[in-house]
């Protein structure tokens, strides 16, 4: 277990002040009492799990969805998400981990077993009677929106075949497109390198793993490291040349950087030097674009787009470099939401005991939307379980940032989600 | 490159934002995390009580303004005018009316506003949310002081028993708190968003017209209403048929959180964003070098990994004092200001912090240090100017105890206003 050692997560704890700032601005707590809040679940009970406390004291911490929106308004920089994280692994060491909550921490492993066969899959997994089974069997909510096998194959598949038409050049990036893009959305990865090629660079898309969020999410740490080391040994090379390695997901890219690292405790040099060279992608665009190296030749936008900043985009603390960025692409009236979050939470809206809460969260969002006007067509935002939880609320399609950015070269349509050459 | 980078989003460094964008500069907030709005009472203290006369509030504001900078020529109210400074508050009323937030003051203007605290004491106040101003202690209803059974920190026992002690007609009376909420456990904040609903908020009306007496008024605990604010107020007035006040709970402060949010909204149509959970971990600067001020040339954030660099021609320091984290302190007694490093008024030695006694009508001599600045808000040391592109406002300004004094919120607004201005007009 990880919870000897607690670098810096354990004595920010001693700066919580009991504001209660942060339970002001849960948006669980806001919509169910049974998260009393951050305060009471992180700081305040943590003082009776440290060692040698035989169990913990409040199991409401399995409904704290990991959003972060603690952290981001606590005033005194405690890191309560973290210390939420770690006593859900430690509940999670003691009392062991239901099968549903194993299977939702490996979608690498779902997404490969999918792609063998995806018109299979998509029949085996979205049928009525499945869903219906999955609810009552393992408390996946029925309700939910589980992403489909792409009839295309997966991105790997696409990177493979498309190898010869690929841009060479000096100036080359390494592309971490997690295991959504690789196996659900492959367009997210066309459109991305699309962008990237569009700029001169040439795109390195290196074997690579999960990055094992929806395993610390769960609680099994033990099998996150496993993910994580697999992701050192396989890119740190890549960032000891002085590659930039950046990602379109940015969940995944936090935990590469930040998450991973510091609940698994990991501060070696070669998870140091793997955490500097990852980039959210348009944190990098944004650096180039202020360097003036960055084309901004984009054909005219006109619509009205929704934007929504993920919670865990949020959590990189880097302000909201996709809504700077798309808001150079003329006629696009950008509006930027400031709900706290989707709801989803990468695996919490798929727990049938939390879709509800999920739903409930994200109506503030669902909400902001609508009040846009009926000429709204679509929505944006970072993350795919947010896309898909921001399309279960609305009604609307939603599209990652980097969609827009390649329709507005003229790369990409918007509507079939497909490369326009 | 953005014309200004706020540091700290209290009502200072949201003031000089709002101030510098009308005035058509591009502007950026960043801060740690929230903070003082959402621990404030929501009311807007210019001066409560003189330092030379602690045992006795002020009636007069302005009156005793004149007198203090007299005294304290280096208090932060003695770099502006009077002038000035009813110009500060005025436009802040002005923007409360444009974000559908209005404060109030007393008839006159010159003259402190009474409120009930959650104590029942009397609190000193120049501006209050319209929701507060029913409570004024100078009007002649009696007062009904309903709780809620069930409900943390809020006792209208205690409320009237101290309000009666100062001559003030009260009663208190009990609500289930089933009435606004079936949750087992919430905090001001959930109670006054349960009130937005419709249904709770006309229960409620009904069940306070069966409490009151005509000729009363009534006095809640500071949750009616969180996004409908206007409109539950408006609605619990009309059901039972007198005027309803919110008296300030303790924190979180939904007085504050509602002003924090309503300026947030205005900042962000004029192209300003607050973007919170930024914490400033250094800056990359020039110092003071042959009679030639140093400049800053960015603010450095820290992010989940590479520090993030925040560039502008000018910026403004607004992180308050100790406890909004402005200044830090090590065991040795050593108070810094944590950006910048800027020269501070406070004693560098532990046992001088204090004065003797905890409630000592002398304030303690930590909350009275800061950062000395020159007449345009801008950090000296020695009277020369330390950074040339660099601006200072709110409780982080030396010579003044916002605490002691009650002026903490009207130093704000007005320091804010006046940085914000003079960046502009540069």
């Amino acid at each position: 277990m990880h919870t000897e050692s607690w670098q810096s997560v354990g004595p920010s704890l001693d700066e919580c002040i009991k504001c209660n700032i942060c339970t002001s601005y849960c948006p669980v707590a806001s919509v169910t009492d049974l998260f009393p809040g951050p305060k009471y679940a992180g700081p305040q009970s943590q003082r009776f799990r440290e060692n040698g406390q035989p169990h913990s004291p409040d199991h409401s911490v399995d409904y704290c969805s990991g959003c972060r929106v603690c952290n981001e308004v606590c005033p005194t920089g405690v890191k309560i998400a973290e210390i939420n994280a770690r006593a859900r692994a430690h509940m999670a060491a003691e009392e062991g981990i239901p099968l549903r909550n194993r299977l939702l921490g490996r979608n690498e492993l779902l997404g490969k077993v999918g792609s063998i066969a995806p018109p299979l899959a998509n029949f085996g997994l979205h049928n009525q009677l499945s869903r219906v089974l999955a609810d009552k069997v393992f408390g996946i909510a029925q309700d939910s929106k589980l992403p489909r096998w792409p009839k295309g194959g997966t991105f790997g598949k696409w990177v493979k075949k498309t190898q010869d038409q690929r841009l060479k050049s000096d100036k080359k990036v390494v592309y971490y497109h997690g295991c959504g893009t690789m196996y659900y959305e492959p367009f997210i990865g066309q459109a991305t390198v699309a962008v990237l090629e569009h700029n001169g660079y040439e795109v390195i898309v290196p074997p690579q793993n999960c990055c094992g969020l929806p395993l610390l999410s769960n609680g099994e740490f033990d099998e996150a490291e496993k993910y994580h080391d697999n992701n050192v040994n396989k890119l740190v090379g890549y960032a000891r040349d002085g590659f930039d390695i950046i990602g379109t997901t940015p969940s995944c890219t936090l935990t590469l950087k930040e998450e991973a690292p510091e609940l698994l405790d990991k501060h070696d040099a070669d998870s140091t030097d793997l955490k500097m060279a990852v980039w959210d992608i348009f944190e990098w665009i944004r650096e180039r674009w202020e360097e003036g190296d960055f084309r901004t030749d984009f054909r005219p936008i006109n619509m009205i787009l929704p934007y929504h900043a993920p919670c865990q985009y949020r959590a990189h603390r880097v302000g909201k470099p996709a809504l700077e960025i798309l808001q150079l692409i003329p006629e696009l009236d950008v509006r930027e939401s400031c709900a706290r979050c989707c709801g989803s939470a990468g695996t919490y809206g798929y727990k049938k005991e939390k879709h509800l809460i999920a739903m409930a969260v994200g109506k503030e969002l669902f909400d902001f939307v609508a009040v846009q006007g009926p000429g709204v067509t679509m929505t944006a935002s970072d993350t795919e379980t947010c896309r898909w939880q921001i399309e279960l609320g609305t009604g609307l399609p939603s599209r990652h940032p980097i969609e827009i950015v390649a329709a507005a070269y003229g790369l990409y349509n918007l509507e079939s989600r497909q490369l326009t050459n | 490159m953005l014309d200004l980078v706020v540091i700290g989003a209290g009502l200072s460094g949201l003031m000089a934002a709002y101030t510098a964008a009308q005035s058509g500069l591009t502007v950026r907030v960043i801060n740690k995390g929230l903070g003082s709005m959402h621990w404030g009472a929501g009311t807007v203290d210019v001066l409560g009580y003189a330092p030379d006369a602690p045992e006795k509030p002020v009636q007069h504001p302005f009156t005793a303004l004149a007198n203090l900078v007299v005294q304290y020529p280096d208090h932060p109210y003695g770099l502006l005018s009077s002038d000035e400074i009813r110009a500060g508050l005025a436009s802040f009323v002005a923007l409360t009316e444009e974000i559908g937030l209005p404060y109030r003051g007393s008839a006159e203007s010159d003259q402190n506003l009474f409120l009930p605290s959650p104590a029942g004491a009397a609190r000193p106040v120049y501006l209050a949310p319209e929701a507060q101003s029913a409570g004024d202690l100078s009007r002649s209803e009696p007062m009904l002081i309903v709780g809620f059974k069930g409900m943390r920190d809020f006792f209208p026992d205690l409320i009237v028993q101290n309000l009666a002690k100062q001559g003030h007609q009260a009663r208190s009376a009990f609500l289930p708190l089933s009435l606004v909420t079936d949750r087992i456990d919430a905090n001001t904040v959930h109670l006054a968003e349960a009130l937005d609903d419709l249904e709770r908020r006309t229960r409620l009306g009904h069940e306070l017209k069966k409490l009151v007496k005509i000729g009363e008024r009534i006095g809640l605990p500071a949750i009616l209403g969180m996004n409908d604010h206007s409109v539950v107020i408006a609605d619990l007035e009309r059901l039972s048929g007198v005027p309803v006040f919110e008296i300030p709970t303790l924190p979180p402060s939904v007085p504050g959180i509602r002003l924090y949010k309503a300026l947030r909204s205005r900042l962000l149509e004029l192209g300003v964003r607050i973007e919170a959970g930024m914490e400033v971990v250094s800056a990359e600067m020039t110092a003071r070098h042959n009679g030639t001020p140093g400049s800053i040339q960015s603010v450095i954030s820290a992010t989940s990994a590479r520090p993030y660099k925040h560039r502008a021609h000018n910026y403004l320091l607004a992180t308050g004092g100790i406890l909004g984290g402005g200044f830090n302190s090590d065991h040795t007694g050593h108070v810094w200001e944590t950006i910048f490093d800027l020269p501070l008024t406070v004693p560098q030695d532990r046992s001088m912090w204090f004065a003797s006694g905890f409630l000592s009508p002398t304030g303690h001599p930590i909350f009275h240090g800061g950062v000395v600045v020159n007449d345009v808000f801008q950090p000296v040391d020695g009277g020369k100017l330390i950074f040339s592109n660099l601006w200072v406002a709110g409780n982080i300004l030396a010579n003044a105890d916002p605490i002691l004094e009650r002026s903490l919120e009207g130093s704000a607004i007005v320091t804010g206003i006046a940085a914000g201005k003079a960046i502009a007009n540069l």
